[in-house]
């Protein structure tokens, strides 16, 4: 053996036992922790992409009878036709929407509606012998203008018929300007745009839906005025 | 669990509250704040969106709130649920209780209008005879203005008018646009003074208990602060008589709690302060706790059109707005009603809204092309006299969410103030013929009781122990360590928003407090 040889290998005899005691000591490798899965929705995960259900699907109609439905579509499409690029109440789909919000409220403003509704089609069949549902614009001018009225917020007219004509007109109008269908139609001249504001959402949840000790809290029991008296008779 | 008794509890999170949070703890005296709501984060609990994106279409939720006119899709979920905690009336008699329990209350709110009352109010019996006076004038209560002022940067002119006193403001020199200068015009013969609009800067766009006030009581490190915390009843000390603290209901647990404090400060907002007195039976040896409830007639007013302003001239026309103080009953009385009634008057720039032209379809549409941006809107703020019989009581078979007793309203305006509306909306009219602006829309009718959210009263101050329920330092004639800092203190209402002067009472009271605590008397 060379002495060069020699001297390797005695250097490696030296470190051998350390390098192998080093090796026993060393703990295997540790297996892959799991990984939480909620570190997977991250800001870089993509939000999946979803369609209010009205816009795509078909819904079902729960407070207007048929009649009833005929009557508001064509009076919705009579006060808010098409105008220019921007849709109609009937393209907005807004008689469907106030069947919900009509269907979901207090029963003093189902009533302004039902007997406005019926009242108008009784009159358009005395006066022009045919229903509601298929009047000319013409008649149904002759049938309508006479109850406009002008109003500040919160004092819709409390005379009968005008009350209906007005009401509906204005939560026509509001329905089908905060449709997806206006949002998204080009905006020329001063029509009037989609509300778009801040959303606040329920802050913590709400006891009357957590807690048993509130599920007999029963909603108010004078929550609407009643008619005829000299404040206004009817919420919007 | 904690036995510490505090110096002072303060119940409410609002203007009040916040205030007397403030300058007590700036005093070095700790105190422990209670508020029956959450705390909102506007980054967490709020996003921007198309009104087709929420459930009504941007509707009022119906049944949630119903006596919230001020309610909408969007901020439907910051008012007191009604189904939660609800309240009683009478038949045929409406009121709007308009209540938001957040952290900051509804100083998260408000429009900042920000008014001084008069000696017409302090002193208004002096004046007509009706009512009491109030134990102190602006006077007493100028200096404390004057901070408040600085506090919420007011801006507003030196206009020098009687019945709107002067202020601590930031100048307000923009000239009026020529709708107003015509406006002007027609009122300064009548004797209408017309006077530049008063409102809180405050920092940022918010003039709230939350980054005005609150955060200086914070940074003393004195005040502890519990969110959720439903207040039941004040507690009493058996020994003494007085109250010494509170039990409250965790509000989404139901734990039932107490603190303890050697001063009791409510700062509840106007109904639920005297709502929780009831509830303890506390402060009413003059039975006149609850009473002589007042607020301010809104809801009368005129939309007129300004002709000039549709011949493509808007922003040399349109733009600016203005108060027009209390006029009525100053120099001459009117044989139709007492007190009186401001206008503010708004020259807008914004759309007409449809409901102000008798048409639909596309003549409708036509008619909104013409008419934009010539808007001037003369809407009424009018003085609501307090009178015995408008109260508000228990109703002990009716408990809100958390057993609490609700309260029955039982109020209603009087031909006092349906005479006052008429009047203002016949003068406004005459006001914008005058001036040659056409009149579009126009309402005599108040709104319900309760609408302006400027309800106060029902433990109103005064000299009289037998008359009245706090002494000139918003503390109970009954009991020495009670002291009622928000609207319900207030003897008569003004046409003005009150918040400047709820503040200024909570500011006054609360040096008082912090001064009877040094001298050993609290």
């Amino acid at each position: 053996m060379r002495r060069r040889d020699f001297v390797r290998a005695a250097l490696a005899v030296g470190a051998a036992p350390k390098f192998l005691l080093s090796q026993q000591a060393a703990p295997a490798p540790p297996p892959p922790e799991p990984v939480p899965w909620l570190l997977g929705l991250n800001s870089k995960t993509p939000m999946p992409h979803v369609e209010a259900a009205e816009q795509v699907a078909t819904v079902e109609l729960r407070f207007f009878p048929p009649q009833q439905m005929a009557t508001l579509t064509r009076l919705s499409d009579v006060l808010m036709p098409p105008i220019g690029d921007k849709p109609g109440a009937v393209q907005a789909q807004t008689p469907m929407f106030l069947d919900f919000l009509i269907g979901s409220s207090p029963e003093e403003r189902r009533q302004v509606y039902s007997r406005g509704l019926d009242w108008l089609d009784a009159e358009s069949r005395k006066k022009f012998n045919v229903e509601f549902a298929r009047i000319t614009d013409a008649q149904a001018g002759e049938l309508l203008k006479p109850w406009l009225r002008t109003w500040l917020n919160d004092h819709p007219p409390t005379e009968e018929h005008a009350d209906f004509v007005n009401i509906a007109h204005d939560d026509i109008r509001t329905a089908t300007v905060n449709s997806k269908e206006w949002f998204v139609a080009p905006q020329v001249g001063a029509e009037p745009k989609t509300e778009e504001e801040l959303y606040w959402s329920p802050i913590q949840p709400d006891v009357t839906s957590q807690n048993a000790h509130s599920s007999g809290v029963q909603p108010h029991s004078r929550a609407i005025p009643p008619s005829g008296h000299r404040m206004p008779s009817y919420q919007r | 669990m904690s036995t510490e008794t505090y110096d002072v509890l303060i119940i409410g999170s609002g203007h009040s509250g916040g205030m007397a949070a403030k300058m007590l703890t700036e005093y070095g005296i700790r105190c422990i704040m209670l508020n029956a709501g959450p705390v909102a984060d506007v980054t967490r609990n709020a996003e921007r969106k198309p009104a087709y994106e929420l459930q009504f279409r941007g509707f009022r939720p119906p049944g949630q709130i119903e006596h919230v006119f001020q309610s909408n899709g969007f901020n439907a979920n910051i008012w007191v649920d009604e189904r939660e905690v609800p309240y009683t009336l009478e038949t045929d008699q409406p009121y709007n209780w308009v209540r938001v329990r957040l952290f900051g209350g509804r100083s998260l709110f408000w429009s900042r209008q920000s008014f001084r009352l008069s000696d017409y109010e302090f002193k208004a019996k002096s004046h007509d005879g009706f009512g009491e006076d109030w134990p102190i004038s602006h006077t007493d209560l100028a200096p404390y203005y004057s901070r408040v002022e600085g506090i919420f940067r007011v801006t507003g002119a030196q206009d020098g008018v009687p019945q709107l006193p002067n202020g601590n403001f930031i100048p307000d020199d923009a000239p009026w646009t020529l709708a107003l200068q015509r406006f002007i015009e027609v009122a300064k013969p009548r004797g209408i003074p017309v006077c530049k609009q008063r409102r809180a800067q405050g920092r940022d766009g918010l003039a709230s208990s939350v980054n005005l006030l609150l955060p200086d009581a914070e940074s003393t490190g004195k005040l502890t602060s519990i969110a959720n915390a439903v207040v039941r009843e004040l507690t009493v000390d058996k020994n003494t008589g007085l109250p010494n603290g509170c039990s409250f209901v965790d509000r989404l647990t139901h734990r039932e709690m107490s603190v303890k404090a050697r001063v009791v400060g409510l700062a509840a907002g106007t109904l639920e302060s005297t709502r929780i007195l009831l509830n303890s039976n506390l402060a009413n040896s003059s039975g006149v706790l609850g009473h002589y409830l007042m607020d301010q007639v809104y809801g009368p007013g005129v939309l007129a059109s300004v002709p000039d302003a549709r011949k493509g001239n808007i922003n040399a026309w349109m733009g600016s707005a203005a108060i027009v103080p209390r006029f009525r009953n100053i120099n001459t009385k009117s044989d139709k009603f007492l007190r009186g009634y401001a206008i503010n008057t708004t020259a807008s720039v914004e759309a007409i809204p449809a409901r102000n032209f008798a048409a639909y379809g596309a003549e409708l549409q036509r008619k909104l092309d013409e008419y934009y941006g010539s808007g001037f809107y003369m809407t009424i703020m009018g003085e609501v006299l307090g009178r015995y019989e408008n109260h508000v009581r228990l109703d002990k078979g009716r408990k809100d969410a958390w057993g609490i007793p609700v309260l029955h309203v039982d109020t209603k305006y009087t031909d006092n103030e349906f005479n006052m509306a008429k009047d203002a909306v016949e003068t406004a009219c005459e006001l914008a013929d005058a001036a040659g602006f056409e009149v579009l829309s126009k309402n005599d009718k108040p709104n319900p009781p309760g609408y302006s959210i400027h309800e106060v009263g029902t433990c109103r101050m005064g000299n009289d122990p037998k008359k009245s329920v706090l002494n000139k330092y918003s503390q109970s004639h009954d009991h020495k360590n009670l002291f009622i800092v928000d609207g319900a203190q207030f003897a008569s209402s003004g046409w003005q928003n009150p918040t400047m002067t709820i503040l200024a009472l909570s500011m006054r009271a609360s040096e008082y407090i912090a001064g009877e605590m040094m001298r050993q008397n609290l």
